[in-house]
């Protein structure tokens, strides 16, 4: 699975849910970057990413997550497993 | 968390008098739709057409009432309404859990009120958070 690919499903993802307009996530986006990227808005995030890819996270991963690129390296781990 | 996938809650819910005059009053829908039995008539209905939106204050007390912890908050919630609801008709609540996200704490439910006639008055998803 291409990380690029993984981006552009993020980029469309953010988009439908928080609802502000165009997003460019980067390997490096952190929530402070994204307008509307809130602790409510993470919640539904991280179930539309989990619906999407088809994949559980855990309560200890998403914490752990500094960045876009944490996320990724984590559904590109859920995805090989 | 006290949830399972495909568990399935159900309760019986109705909308008598008391319900859509208490609704009426909140909400201040005056259609004659609702109000007026001859102008439902003539838009083809046996009677007077009950408040859709009442259904969704039974989802509000199932999730506040009926589910086995009174930690939860309502996300959000889809309602498709099938079919009208009349006074005094039994509605089949029947809600499952049809998805469970433990990394965030949230329930959706996939849910459905049926009416006497077997047919659906409404169906719609529901998401919850479960609050620690």
């Amino acid at each position: 699975m291409e990380r690029s690919q993984i981006i552009s499903w993020l980029n469309e993802i953010f988009e439908d849910i928080i609802d502000e307009g165009p997003v460019s996530l980067s390997e490096k986006t952190v929530s402070r970057d994204v307008d509307g990227w809130d602790s409510l808005t993470n919640i539904q995030l991280v179930v539309a990413i989990e619906k999407h890819f088809n994949i559980r996270f855990t309560s200890e991963e998403i914490p752990s997550w500094k960045n876009v690129g944490d996320m990724i390296d984590c559904i590109i781990l859920k995805k090989e497993n | 968390m006290d949830f399972l996938i495909n568990q399935c809650y159900k309760q019986r819910y109705t909308v008598t008098l008391e319900v859509y005059s208490h609704f009426q009053m909140c909400c201040k829908d005056l259609n004659p739709l609702h109000t007026d039995e001859e102008f439902a008539r003539k838009k083809g209905f046996p009677e007077k057409v009950m408040y859709g939106n009442i259904l969704n204050t039974f989802i509000s007390h199932f999730i506040g009432e009926c589910l086995p912890t009174k930690d939860v908050i309502i996300h959000s919630q889809s309602i498709l309404f099938k079919n009208p609801v009349f006074m005094n008709e039994n509605l089949d609540f029947e809600a499952v859990v049809s998805d469970i996200s433990e990394a965030v704490n949230t329930i959706e439910f996939k849910y459905k009120f049926v009416k006497p006639n077997g047919k659906i008055a409404a169906k719609g998803l529901i998401q919850i958070g479960v609050i620690k």
